[in-house]
């Protein structure tokens, strides 16, 4: 046995901030895991899913909710969804594993990401600085998901709340990101 | 001085007063003045000299186009020059400066250019620096580099932010005047996401400027009135300030918002913000621009444009004279005479190139109906002017009304050209717009009032009906359509005197006659030969008048003549705009390792690989060079053990039960075969059969395996197989997804790197030589039940492993490994230690790797097994990829040890001449081996596997170094590899 073990480090130190109008926090203990379709496979993905979660097979940029509200379904692509729950250990696949038994193919994507949720009444304006797409209330609410570029990096964004978002970056460029973030918050609060 | 052109009315806010200095001087203007307003109602007519032949200039218009007031606004680093005096918003502090003399600006030096005007025409220096050759660069050259340019730059670096945006709408409605104040009403009544966008600092464009009335009250007051409305809507963005300075694909336009430019300061926030607004439809009623008659020495101080004099009469409060003519070919001109006369202002004279009666009764002026302004005197600013018939009339202002061209600049972005109207004398927009784009108002060629306001509003509900959004405008506003005949008139023949086109950049009649003799016939040669229409305005009140003489020169109509192309920007942008908030270590996004911080600490130097920051190496405190501290690692590592963080490397996540088959299609050896717990390097061709990547595949599973990519092919390898899932064979059952962020991953390499990792790895995972072999891999848990993924492969040459974590136990790993590695030794290293190790082992890497290199030429020609095709396979059978003398990568020796070789160095037999023709190939990686003692390098050289021991020259002629080299085998080090296997 080794005299050592491992401490986990959130990509951002936890990082949390709140200025006038919005507050930006990284979203620690998000667990996300790949769930890819097997071709001829989507009959029975549908049945654990509904089985295992009670939630529906989300479309291309839609969100479905588990029964019990604590698993969200991303629609990322037409054979790929991300499924998305607060879990602080890295074993995430072996728990979306045990609902949906073997009827897709799992990937952790845990710590290929960081999660951020910027809130509050001005955060459109924040992110109309970076942000190419709509995010006009009647067009982009809860229940919606894009894939989208901000600064030259990928971003997951879905609304999660009236003027809230998760902005979902990827780990290694955080740091760049959280930057982009808060350059925009310097920018147009205050 | 004290505003002694200030006149009663306008919208200016007398109750407050604005300091600001003009060359030093202090003077005083209102809220609502622009810094040209400001200058006139300080009876400052000349506010710069001109570019070539630096003539008094005053300002000529009341708007963007304007020529002549460019001035420095600013000081220190915040200096901008070549600033338009008519768009420079009044602020309490404001310092400007005039441009281009030297002397002051009454006393310009360099005023004598103007008696060599005869020998500075149009291409004069194409004409004038001939001889002798040996002159241009050591004296014409400095000249001319000295002379050019009008205002200066700070020299400092910009300290101003600068923002970037998008924004999204139904209908982008570009420009606030008349018609698009209609139109945005009409849509933002209806209840469509509107955004209205306008230059001016107040929305109203001509309503400001004349004294119409709409809905029986003043413009401007309507205009203030619809502003009102519009802010209330939640639906409508207003953006005073905002230049939409591009049409784009697809209802996308580009859009500069000045933000701050209007205050002492930024105060921290963005200056400028450049929008890419994207719009489902758009109007654009972007008003019209006048134009100048060309007639002698028209380009004096109180030269300007009619509808500009009027403007800063009636909006501003500032008669630009006291006793002010005017010369017109149309109703227009008549509109300032009679307004400045209500104003207070002496009319001294209308001259009207146009027959008939008088279009209105002016007290007191001269009236020369069919008349010609020949001439102007006064050196400093305009004193009187003279007609053809010889009469000479006192004047301090000369108001000149050529007639109004449609602002059409926008419809021509995508290449649409624009349509000629004889009524108007003037082109319209084509039919060939922008796809979405409408056009109302006078840019559109309805040039009164109320054909604007009926435009803007229809054009408004066609795109609202297009949208399926139904117009509910509300009642038709009220507005008559005012008296607009004009007759074409485009210069006065009679003139001796030198005529101005063009004066930004002194662009006279006579230099476009000169280059109609020198042959050129088109306009854009005409542009570029004469250089009219350049630089800030682009010519936008002179290059109808160019046309016009052109097409007189050539016996051509106007129309056939054409226009030049319009491309964005429509008015001028700031770099700083342009690069937005891409500065400095934020220019683009960087990737950090999950050893970084704890690099950090060590105080290692780093490098930019791709986007990732590595560590380069890991410097000692008593190392003074970087050889020093990377020979040490490489000493450490190859003696003991070395950790370095490999995280950067691609990982690709691949699952399917076609997996193995997926993978057998892609690499060029087989993977079918490989067993669940093994690790396999693959090559992959690109389709035309060179090398594309190489790297290692482990199968963790029957149908998962993990691949790694180079660092810097990780993205492209991803997207060319997604690109093979999803296009090529797209019946496979087969999943990617990148796990490269989510796996921190250290080489552990070095005879001792199994006893440090026993350290780390928990118990009952066996990892000794005959558990776990060469090429093994495993998911195993380390330090007390932390899963991990252990691969035993190498790069190094040297016993070694990759252990891979979840990258959030990265920061600790490294520390546990360096903790627990104490007692070996450990080292860290970083990528140079790593490029040396790989160079004494022969492995290739991006140097050798470069997308013009086959498998061949690699040596691993024989990888491409004929058994299964792939990708690449069958163009890499082409003759010319598989000839005996093709290139062989190799190893090379200096024969000379103390020699240092050098990359990109070309191989050349011994006795032969540098010289393309006996080029035999050339050395791609170079490195001093600290296991050798002396200089190694590899490449590729003609039938190299052949020529072990001959000895050739590596010439490098950029460098200027020959030196004798001897070809031995790439495997520098442990050639049979029995240091991998033990």
């Amino acid at each position: 046995m080794s005299e050592y073990t491992l401490t986990a480090q959130p990509a951002l130190g936890g990082y949390q901030e709140t200025f006038e109008g919005v507050s930006l926090e990284e979203q620690t203990g998000l667990a996300i895991v790949s769930i890819a379709t097997p071709i001829g496979g989507e009959d029975a993905l549908v049945k654990a899913l509904k089985d295992g979660y009670g939630a529906a097979l989300p479309k291309t940029g839609e969100v479905s909710l588990s029964k019990d509200g604590q698993t969200r379904f991303l629609g990322m692509a037409r054979d790929q969804m991300f499924a998305i729950f607060d879990h602080t250990e890295p074993d995430a696949v072996d728990i979306v594993g045990g609902k949906l038994k073997d009827v897709a193919y799992l990937t952790s994507q845990s710590d290929n990401w960081v999660g951020l949720r910027l809130s509050g009444s001005k955060s459109r304006d924040v992110l109309e600085r970076i942000c190419p797409l709509d995010l006009e209330p009647s067009r982009f609410a809860e229940g919606k998901v894009a894939r989208t570029s901000m600064e030259h990096m990928g971003v997951i964004i879905l609304p999660d709340g009236a003027d809230s978002f998760l902005l979902i970056t990827a780990s290694s460029s955080a740091a760049s990101f959280l930057h982009a973030v808060e350059t925009s918050i310097q920018n147009v609060v205050g | 001085m004290t505003q002694t052109n200030r006149i009663s009315g306008g919208l200016v806010d007398r109750s407050k007063t604005l300091n600001f200095t003009f060359n030093g001087k202090n003077l005083q203007g209102h809220p609502g003045d622009t810094l040209a307003s400001a200058l006139l109602a300080n009876g400052q007519r000349m506010m710069g000299r001109s570019f070539k032949y630096h003539r008094p200039r005053g300002v000529l218009t009341a708007g963007s186009e304007e020529p002549n007031a460019l001035v420095q606004l600013r000081a220190g680093a915040h200096q901008e020059p070549n600033t338009r005096a008519t768009v420079a918003e009044l602020f309490d502090g404001l310092a400007a400066t005039s441009q281009n003399h030297r002397g002051s600006l009454e006393t310009d030096l360099m005023e004598v250019t103007d008696l060599f005007s005869r020998f500075l025409s149009a291409g004069f220096y194409y004409k004038t620096f001939m001889w002798p050759k040996s002159f241009w660069e050591k004296v014409y050259e400095p000249i001319i580099r000295h002379s050019a340019g009008l205002g200066r730059l700070s020299g400092q670096e910009d300290p101003d932010i600068y923002d970037k945006g998008f924004l999204h709408c139904d209908l982008l409605v570009i420009g606030g005047g008349p018609a698009g104040l209609s139109a945005a009403l009409t849509a933002g009544r209806s209840g469509a996401r509107v955004i209205l966008a306008d230059e001016d600092f107040l929305f109203g464009g001509r309503l400001n400027a004349e004294t119409f009335e709409v809905d029986a009250m003043p413009g401007s007051d309507w205009a203030e009135r619809a502003r009102a409305e519009l802010t209330a809507m939640d639906n409508v963005r207003l953006m005073t300030r905002t230049t939409v300075y591009g049409a784009y694909d697809h209802g996308i336009y580009g859009a500069l918002e000045r933000m701050t430019d209007h205050l002492p300061t930024s105060s921290g926030k963005p200056r400028q913000i450049l929008w890419r607004i994207y719009s489902k439809r758009a109007v654009l009623c972007a008003g019209a621009t006048e134009r100048p008659i060309a007639f002698g020495n028209n380009d004096r101080p109180g030269v300007m444009l009619a509808g500009a004099v009027r403007a800063y009469a009636n909006r501003w409060a500032a008669a630009p004279g006291k006793r002010v003519a005017v010369f017109t070919n149309n109703d227009d001109g008549w509109r300032t005479a009679s307004d400045l006369s209500r104003a207070g202002v002496t009319i001294s004279a209308i001259i009207d190139s146009r027959d008939g009666e008088p279009r209105a009764q002016i007290p007191g002026a001269t009236v020369a109906m069919g008349g010609r302004v020949m001439d102007t005197c006064g050196r400093k600013g305009i004193r009187s002017i003279k007609l053809v018939d010889g009469r000479t009339i006192d004047a301090d202002c000369l108001a000149v009304s050529g007639g109004w061209n449609p602002n059409v600049h926008l419809t021509g972005h995508q290449r649409g050209r624009p349509a000629w109207r004889e009524d108007l004398a003037a082109f319209v927009p084509g039919e060939d717009l922008p796809a979405g784009m409408a056009v109302a108002g006078a840019a559109n060629g309805a040039l009164t009032l109320a054909a604007a306001l009926s435009e803007g509003r229809a054009a408004s509900e066609k795109a609202l009906n297009d949208l399926g959004i139904s117009p509910n405008g509300g009642d038709m506003v009220k507005a008559e359509d005012e008296a607009a005949d004009i007759t074409a008139f485009w210069h006065v023949g009679e003139s001796k005197a030198r005529a101005w086109l063009d004066q930004q950049n002194d662009v006279t009649a006579k230099d476009v006659k000169l280059a109609h003799r020198e042959s050129y016939r088109s306009v854009e040669h005409l542009k570029r030969y004469t250089t009219l229409g350049m630089a800030t305005d682009q010519g936008k009140t002179a290059n109808m008048l160019a046309l016009a003489i052109m097409a007189e020169c050539t016996g051509k109509t106007i129309p056939e003549t054409g226009t030049t192309i319009f491309r964005p920007p429509y008015t001028p942008i700031a770099m700083g705009a342009l690069a937005g908030r891409a500065r400095g270590k934020d220019f683009r996004p960087y990737r950090l390792t999950p050893s970084h911080k704890w690099a950090e600490e060590q105080g290692a130097v780093f490098v930019t690989t791709g986007m990732w920051l590595r560590a380069q190496w890991f410097p000692r405190p008593d190392e003074t060079h970087w050889r020093e501290s990377v020979d040490r690692e490489v000493a450490g590592t190859r003696g003991s053990v070395g950790v370095c963080d490999v995280t950067t490397l691609g990982k690709i996540d691949i699952q399917g039960r076609d997996a193995a088959e997926f993978l057998n299609k892609l690499y060029v050896n087989g993977f079918a075969k490989l067993a669940v717990g093994k690790v396999r390097y693959g090559l992959m061709l690109r389709e035309d059969g060179m090398a594309m990547d190489d790297g290692t595949t482990a199968r963790l599973g029957e149908h998962h395996f993990v691949m790694t990519t180079t660092t810097a092919n990780a993205g492209p390898v991803f997207r060319h197989m997604e690109f093979c899932r999803q296009c090529l064979w797209p019946e496979l059952d087969v999943n990617l997804i990148s796990t490269t962020d989510g796996w921190a991953q250290f080489a552990v390499a070095g005879p001792n790197a199994r006893k440090l990792l026993q350290k780390v790895v928990d118990p009952e995972h066996d990892i000794t030589n005959e558990a776990f072999p060469f090429m093994a891999c495993a998911e195993l848990t380390i330090c007390g039940g932390t899963k991990a993924r252990l691969f035993r492969i190498s790069f190094s040459g040297e016993l070694a492993f990759e252990i891979a974590v979840p990258a959030r136990y990265g920061d600790s790993l490294m520390r546990v490994l360096m903790a627990v590695g104490e007692e070996f030794d450990v080292v860290p290293y970083g990528t140079e230690a790593l490029g040396v190790m790989r160079i004494e082992k022969g492995h290739a890497a991006g140097n050798e790797l470069t997308g013009q290199t086959s498998a061949a030429n690699l040596g691993m020609g024989r990888m491409v097994s004929k058994k299964k095709d792939c990708i690449g396979n069958t163009l890499s059978e082409r003759p010319d990829l598989n000839r005996d003398d093709g290139l062989r990568l190799v190893g090379f020796k200096p024969v000379n040890r103390v020699e240092t070789l050098t990359s990109g160095a070309h191989f050349i037999a011994l006795g032969k001449s540098a010289v393309m023709d006996n080029d035999e190939g050339w050395m791609s990686s170079v490195t001093f081996s600290p296991e050798l003692g002396h200089s190694i390098g590899i490449g590729f050289i003609k039938q190299g596997s052949e020529r072990l021991g001959e000895v050739v020259r590596a010439v490098d002629l950029v460098r200027g170094k020959d030196i004798e080299v001897e070809i031995v085998s790439a495997h520098f080090i442990d050639p049979e590899g029995e240091r991998l296997r033990v």
